[in-house]
This record gives C-alpha cells, structure tokens and sequence, in this order.
C-alpha cells in the first residue's frame, strides 16, 4: 500500500546529527512535501532518497524494494536541482535525451519530443541552458528527470531561484503534470505558502526531526506545537500565565496558547457591545500597520505582549497608529500547545 | 544629478539641443570627456611598451624576412631557400614533432594530474599548486644543468644506479631526442597543471550527480560532460605548451648545444652566432615559427568549435 517508506533513518555529519529516526511514508502518486528551516535535514532526506548520500541507520523502500544500499543509478528516482544543473555543453534535447542513450533505449527521439511538449518547450530542442531563462531551464531539468519515468520525483527547491511571477506559474504546471503523470512526488521547500498551494500532505521538519505531518489544512488549522504554529501561520503564541492575565480568566489550561492572526477582531476602546460570550477582549494600543497587497496586518501591544492582527484590506476601515482598541479572541480559535 | 551610462548615451547619441544649454548638464559632458582623455592617458605607457616591444620587432621581421642578403634588394629568396635547404625543413619538423609530443603528453599528463589535485584539502591543494607555480618558472639553462647533474653521462643519478647495479639509465642518453623530450616535458608539466587546475572549479558536482541519477557511469560523466566542459581550457593550454617549447631557446642550446637541429636554435645561430650572420634569412625563419604557432592555434580552435557547439 506505501509506495515510499523511510523507516528510522538516521544520519550524521562529523559530530552533528542531521536526520534523527526519520520514519514516513507515501502513496503512490502522493505530493509530499519536506518543509522546513534552511539547515534543518531537507535536502540530506532528500538526497539520501536519491543515493547521494549514505543513511548511518535505517532504510529506504521504494515500491516494496529496499533500495537503501543501491547506487543512485539503480533506484529510479529522478531530482531537479534548485541551481538547474544541466550540462552546459548539451541542447536542450542532448539534455533531456542523455538519461535515455545511457539507458540504450529505443525511440528517444520521439519520447524527448513529447516531454519537450509536455513542459511547453516546442522550438527550444536546439537552444543551449545559457541561452534559456531560469525558468526555461528548470523546465529543461524537469523534462530531463521525468522522461526516465522514475518511480519517484525528487524536488530540491526547485523554484527558489526564481522571481516571484515565474515561480507561481511553474508551480502551477509543476502541479498539473504532476496529476498527468500521476507520479509520486517529494518536493522540498522553505516557504510555507508554496508547500500549503502544491501538496497533498506535507512533513514539516525542525532540526533532523519531522514533528508534525498532515493535509495542509490540517497542519495550518491544528499545529502540533509551537514551532509549527510560529512557522506555518504567523501564529501568536502567548504563554498561558499571561494570557491568564490578559483575560482575566483562568478557563483554559496548558502551557501555550496559539491563535492564527486572522481570526482576530478588533473594535474600538469606545464600543461598548461586545460578545463577550464566545470571545475573550484584550486591551491594546496599534502600534504599527503594514500592509502586505491584500492583508493589513496590525501589531497590537497590549499590557503584557504584541499581537498580530490580519484583516482583509477592505476600503476604507482602517484602525490609525495610536488607536486604543479591544482585540476579540474567539475562544474556539484558541489553540492549547 | 545622476550620470550613468545610459544617460551619457541618450545625450551624445541624440543631443537635445535645449538640455545641452543648460549649463549643470553640459558641465557633466565635459567632465566625462575629460575623465575619458584622463584614463587613455594612463594606458599610454602600455599601448608604447607594446608597440615598441612587441608589435615593432614583429613589423621588423617580417619586413627583414623579404629582403635579400645585402639588405637592400626585396625578394622572397630568403623563403626560397629555407623550403629548398633539407636541413632547414629538418629542423622545421624536429621543432613541431618535439613541440607536439612534448605538448600532448603534457597535457594528457597534466589533466590527470589537476584532476587528482581537486582531491586533496584546500591547504593541500595550495601547497602543491605553489609548487607548480615555482617549477613552471624553472626552465632555460638552470633546469638544464639540474638534468645534466641529476642524469648526464656522469649524473647523480646516472652513477647512483650503475653503482647499485640497475641498468635503469644505461640506454638512457640525456644528451639525445630523449632526453631533450624529456626535459621539454619535464617544463611542460607544472605550466600545464597551473593552467588546467582552475577549470576544474568549473565543474560542478550536481553535474555529477545528476548523470548518475539519470543512468551514467563515472567514464560517461567523464566523456560526454566532464571533457567537452574541460575542452577550451584543454585546447588553450595545449597552443600555448605548443607555441612555447616552439619557442623554446636556452634549455635546448644548454642542453644539446648545436649538435641537435632546431628551428630556435637555427634561428639563433643566423641572427646572433660568430660564425655567419644571416638575419634577413633568420626573419623568415622566424617568421615560419610565428605562422606555426598561429596556425596550431586557428586548427585548435576550429576542433574545438566542432565539439562545443554551444560556444559559437
Ligand atoms: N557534506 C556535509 N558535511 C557536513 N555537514 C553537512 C553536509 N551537508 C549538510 N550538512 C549539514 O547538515 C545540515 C542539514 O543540511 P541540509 O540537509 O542541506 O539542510 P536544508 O536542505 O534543510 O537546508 C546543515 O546543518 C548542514 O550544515
Ligand atoms: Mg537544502
């Protein structure tokens, strides 16, 4: 039923331990994604997967096959580097053909002609990479990988070296040949907006350890701790004495209390109907607004800590800088950590 | 206001008559001018030393080289005679045959080398590419009488193993072919390896990786990505190891005197021996060393071409 399995797999450089009992599994035709600070294993999972790098414990099953002590060669996985890495001395079509005449395959010239057509490169089969934008290039890479048909698509940032408009319609088509080739995928990023668009399950990983996996949704919505809540949503994470205080109430219990900055409300300190039923009112100061396109974000000092506020920029209702404010906590938004 | 190159550009390419009357802005121009006669200035030195070391002693040459013996009648006699002489051309050939061994083995020897240089830690490969450095600098008569101590009839070497009993070195006559190659090549090497080594740091390592993803063996990487990205360098070096022991003077003279044909060491003895004095004729000698050299560059340049098509 797993298609991939990492079973405990542990690994370490010197005198650091960079993957620590890492245990995962995959469906077959699965988007994952490894998300996660820069450092904390991402890439060494990932080319550990390929065969790039030796595992000190555990295994690697690959469709029922343990693939742990093969050569790369030999696994049929294929990976996109995030600097491209294709041969500079090869067209486009010597690129994406060279992974087939080392196969000794037949009719490469008309499967690198349908991957060519596949990721929208018609007219370029002569071009050379330095003569192709990045863009152009990565989608050289990713043609180079898939007409191998490997069992598995390993991505290591591939779009992180590209600008933001470029970057959101590869991921896009990255997507959509994914679903037609319905091949099994293990992408890797450190943004959280890119691993929440293109995954069906995400492993969110902290320092060689994944602590939390999950639909997007559920990740988002139900953070495991604070280390997710702080990297997934921008949570406010507020310790629970103080919020004890803030609320002068002791109803909930925990160590931790995190709320997503967009289901906060804010009313002026002078209204006076406020539910205070289903919500608990925390007084504050707006210290600062920012305004990211369509999301104004204010930062609301209250007696004991900041809080981010995230509201959708309607026209118009803007709190000022200085605005003394109640901020509305819906208490089932509460998350306890 | 901002001068940048764009608008010193826009400006001088299409004036505007109305913002060139304005008097900041024409300010600028004529500071810019003044900067540029300012930098020509500073190159001048250069532009005179190679004017005068380089390209006026060629212009001289190859002005010498069609004049008759006398000096004063025009011919291409002295042109005439070398391809006529047996032992001029002999010593044509004996150049390029030692230059193009000496060469090829060089570099083959050297882009082995570099490679397993890139294997050693960074201090290491330091220590070792000064040591490269310095030898490459060791040539002429220095290195030549290092060899005639070390493997002459009477060398070091030479004595050290007839003693022990080992008949190494008893075929083995410095003074020879062989031995002028292998001194030649002996000088080739550090040069070669100093030249290689940097393009190495060229070659990527996910290159590596991904031809092995992708099904190819270490010898694949090697023959369809590794060499053709090493190639220029390869080449460049290769014309200039070749133009070089072309060129070479003092070691061979140090080393076999006259008694081996060379075309540098001919030419040397028609422009600068006690025993007849040619130089018209030593011109067009020089003259076909330089035409050599230039023509192993253009035919290494076009091979190349061939393979990298991506360079154009
Ligand atoms: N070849 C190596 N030698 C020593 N340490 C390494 C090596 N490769 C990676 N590391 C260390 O392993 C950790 C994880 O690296 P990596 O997997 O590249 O992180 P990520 O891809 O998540 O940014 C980092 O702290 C890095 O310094
Ligand atoms: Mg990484």
């Amino acid at each position: 039923m797993n298609y991939v399995t990492i079973d405990q797999v542990t690994k370490g450089y010197e005198n650091q331990v960079v993957l620590n009992d890492i245990s995962l599994t995959l469906k077959k035709g699965e988007f994952a994604t490894l998300l996660g600070q820069s450092g904390c294993g991402k890439s060494t999972l990932l080319r550990s997967i390929a065969g790039l790098e030796g595992v000190d414990v555990g295994r690697i099953l690959i469709d029922g096959k343990d693939i742990t002590n093969l050569s790369p060669r030999q696994r049929e996985v294929g990976m996109v580097f995030q600097s491209y890495a294709l041969f500079p001395n090869m067209s486009v079509f010597d690129n994406i053909a060279y992974g087939l005449k080392m196969k000794k395959v037949k009719n490469i010239k008309s499967k690198v002609k349908n991957m060519i057509d596949m990721v929208d490169l018609i007219g370029k089969e002569e071009s050379y990479p330095h003569q192709l934008s990045g863009g152009q290039q990565q989608r050289v890479a990713l043609a180079r990988a898939l007409v191998m048909e490997p069992k598995v698509l390993l991505l290591d940032e591939p779009l992180s070296a590209l600008d933001a408009k470029i970057r959101k319609s590869l991921q896009k088509e990255l997507k959509r040949i994914q679903k037609e080739l319905d091949i099994t995928t293990i992408f890797v990023t450190h943004d959280q907006e890119e691993a929440m668009t293109m995954s069906d399950r995400i492993f969110v990983m902290n320092k060689g350890k994944v602590v939390q996996s999950g639909s997007p949704s559920e990740i988002y919505t139900s953070p495991v701790n604070t280390f997710v809540a702080k990297f997934i949503g921008n949570y406010n994470v507020c310790n629970m004495e103080v919020f004890h205080k803030l609320v002068r109430s002791t109803e909930l219990k925990g160590n931790e209390v995190a709320i997503r900055p967009e289901v906060l409300q804010l009313v002026s300190a002078g209204e006076d109907s406020l539910d205070l039923q289903e919500n608990w009112g925390i007084k504050g100061v707006i210290k600062d607004v920012s305004m990211t396109g369509n999301v104004l974000r204010y930062e609301v000092e209250t007696d004991e800590s900041a809080f981010l506020v995230d509201y959708l920029h309607h026209r118009g209702e803007m709190f000022e800088q200085g605005a003394r404010v109640h901020i509305l906590v819906p208490k089932k938004e509460c998350i306890i950590l | 206001m901002k001068v940048d190159g764009n608008w010193f550009n826009e400006r001088t390419v299409k004036p505007i008559p109305k913002l060139l009357e304005n008097k900041e802005e024409r300010e600028v121009l004529r500071k810019i001018k003044k900067q540029k006669i300012y930098l020509l200035a500073l190159l001048l030195p250069f532009i005179l030393f190679v004017i005068g070391f380089e390209i006026g002693p060629l212009v001289a040459m190859i002005k010498n080289s069609f004049y008759a013996d006398n000096g004063i009648q025009v011919t291409i006699d002295q042109y005439i005679t070398i391809f006529k002489s047996k032992f001029y051309l002999q010593a044509i050939q004996n150049s390029l045959v030692i230059s193009l061994f000496s060469a090829v083995t060089s570099v083959i020897i050297a882009v082995i080398a570099a490679y397993s240089i890139t294997k050693f830690s960074q201090k290491i490969q330091n220590r070792l590419l000064m040591i490269a450095n310095m030898t490459s600098n060791f040539e002429g008569i220095p290195l030549s009488f290092s060899f005639i101590i070390l493997l002459g009839n009477n060398g070091l070497f030479t004595l050290l193993f007839s003693k022990i009993g080992g008949d190494v070195f008893a075929d083995f006559n410095l003074y020879s072919w062989t031995g002028l190659i292998l001194v030649y090549i002996y000088f080739q090497i550090p040069l070669a390896i100093m030249l290689i080594y940097p393009s190495y740091q060229g070659i990527k390592k996910q290159w590596k990786e991904a031809s092995s993803l992708l099904g190819g063996s270490t010898l694949s990487f090697w023959l369809h990505i590794g060499i053709p990205v090493l190639l220029p360098s390869i080449v460049g070096t290769f014309s200039i190891l070749f133009a070089n022991s072309m060129g070479a003077y003092a070691t061979a003279y140090a080393l076999v005197g006259s008694n081996y044909n060379l075309l540098s060491l001919q030419i040397a003895s028609l422009v600068a021996s006690d025993v007849a004095l040619k130089p018209q004729l030593g011109s067009a000698m020089g003259v076909l060393l330089a035409a050599t050299m230039i023509g192993a560059m253009w035919f290494n340049e076009r091979m190349m071409r061939r393979i990298r098509r991506d360079l154009r």
